[in-house]
């Protein structure tokens, strides 16, 4: 479960302060799968950033299984994305001297797991991400897509609670994007990893059972998508 | 295209993919698995279309085999001409209608009444993301069915991006009238 309550976050002070998020509240349940949308700037990279204790919040508490991101010291942040926290960016960031394999047990090689047990995850990870075929190759014989699976791998390696994707498909062509979609939909269904997803794209914000729009820092909107149409839903085409 | 033309089409192309006939509850069956999302369908509306298709000597009701008590549906000689004539005659819907509802409110509503417009616009953006998240479930459930779905997805690419420039719209509406009447 993910807590902001109350949160605010100000960069700068004076007369350039910048209110990046402005008294944010909600309440994330353990499994969930939420977007959220909003304009540029609109401080939706910033709530990711404040979840995995990159930064701190100026007011308010953070709240990741229970345990108050804000008042951990830097060593427990790092601890908590070592091992609670995937977290995925537009850009892939795989070595490109290592194989995908390589680069997948690296979280786990960098925690100091044993090689063996570093092995069956890494196999665990591809299979999830359905690119045990590509194990051997290097970054650069991968397509956009195929990079970003294995990114995606790397981040579930470590068998987090949470899955944190910002712009995950920004790097990508529309059908990479929608297979990097189907995939982050298909992990959070099946390990229930809770996934907070940034995008600026709705049809794949829409994967996501729940969709936040912030704007100026704020939450806008909160828009539930159930699985059924309902009576008042619009039809796309005639 | 009118829905109901564009309904009488669709269930006549449905039909017309059963050489040997159909019966009416696998018609369904597949009509939800091509039409999806676009159309739904209940039996009473399939089973109207149906019967007009047959006034108009479109669609015949046949024995399934011989011996058989089971009635199924099958396309007329007259029924695939038709159908050939529809599918080679260019499309008779226009662009995106400008008058929509929302487009007058939006003109009349004037700005006294800001804060209610830009929850009307909430509401139809909210409408907007749940047609999305239907059609990427159906397109997850075409993943699952062993038929070739290829045109059926090219459909479902068109509706998503004709909502994606709803959408863009409507961000861009509220964007616009919160900096000019908002002081924002």
């Amino acid at each position: 479960m993910i807590q902001l309550r109350h949160v605010s976050k100000v960069f700068g002070s004076g007369d350039t302060a910048v209110h990046a998020i402005d008294d944010l509240s909600f309440v994330c349940p353990q499994g969930a799968f939420w977007s959220i949308v909003g304009p540029s700037g609109s401080g939706k990279s910033t709530i990711l950033h404040l979840i995995a204790g990159l930064t701190s919040p100026t007011s308010g508490r953070v709240l990741v299984g229970g345990d108050d991101v804000a008042t951990m010291s830097p060593a427990e942040a790092a601890a908590l994305r070592r091992r609670r926290i995937g977290y995925v960016l537009q850009a892939f960031n795989l070595l490109p001297f290592l194989t995908a394999a390589e680069n997948v047990g690296m979280p786990l090689v960098l925690d100091g797991v044993r090689q063996s047990e570093v092995d069956e995850r890494v196999r665990e990870a591809l299979e999830t991400v359905k690119m045990s075929h590509r194990a051997g190759h290097h970054p650069s014989h991968l397509s956009g897509g195929e990079q970003q699976r294995i990114a995606i791998a790397r981040a579930l390696v470590i068998r987090p609670a949470i899955l944190l994707a910002d712009e995950p498909t920004g790097n990508l062509d529309r059908a990479g994007g929608r297979a990097v979609m189907e995939l982050i939909r298909d992990v959070n269904e099946r390990i229930r990893v809770t996934v907070l997803l940034v995008t600026h794209d709705p049809v794949f914000a829409a994967y996501a059972d729940r969709v936040i729009r912030i704007v100026d820092g704020r939450l806008q909107q909160d828009m539930a998508l159930p699985d059924e149409p309902s009576d008042d839903d619009v039809s796309a085409l005639g | 295209m009118r829905n109901g033309r564009g309904i009488h089409y669709a269930l006549l192309g449905v039909v017309s993919q059963n050489p040997d006939g159909v019966h009416g509850y696998a018609l369904k069956r597949q009509c939800e698995r091509v039409l999806g999302h676009f159309w739904q369908l209940n039996f009473g509306e399939i089973y109207r279309v149906l019967d007009r298709l047959a006034d108009d000597g479109l669609i015949e009701q046949v024995l399934a085999d011989a011996g058989s008590t089971r009635k199924v549906y099958r396309i007329t000689d007259k029924g695939r001409r038709s159908l050939d004539t529809f599918i080679l005659s260019p499309p008779t819907d226009g662009p995106r209608p400008l008058r929509t509802e929302l487009a007058v409110k939006l003109l009349f509503a004037g700005t006294d009444r800001l804060p209610e417009v830009l929850r009307l616009i909430d509401h139809q953006r909210n409408a907007y993301m749940r047609q999305l998240h239907l059609l990427s479930s159906q397109r997850r459930k075409l993943e699952r069915v062993p038929v070739d779905s290829f045109v059926t997805n090219l459909l479902i690419d068109g509706a998503e991006l004709a909502v994606r420039a709803e959408l863009t719209w409507l961000d861009e509406v509220t964007q616009k009238l919160g900096e000019r009447f908002a002081g924002g």
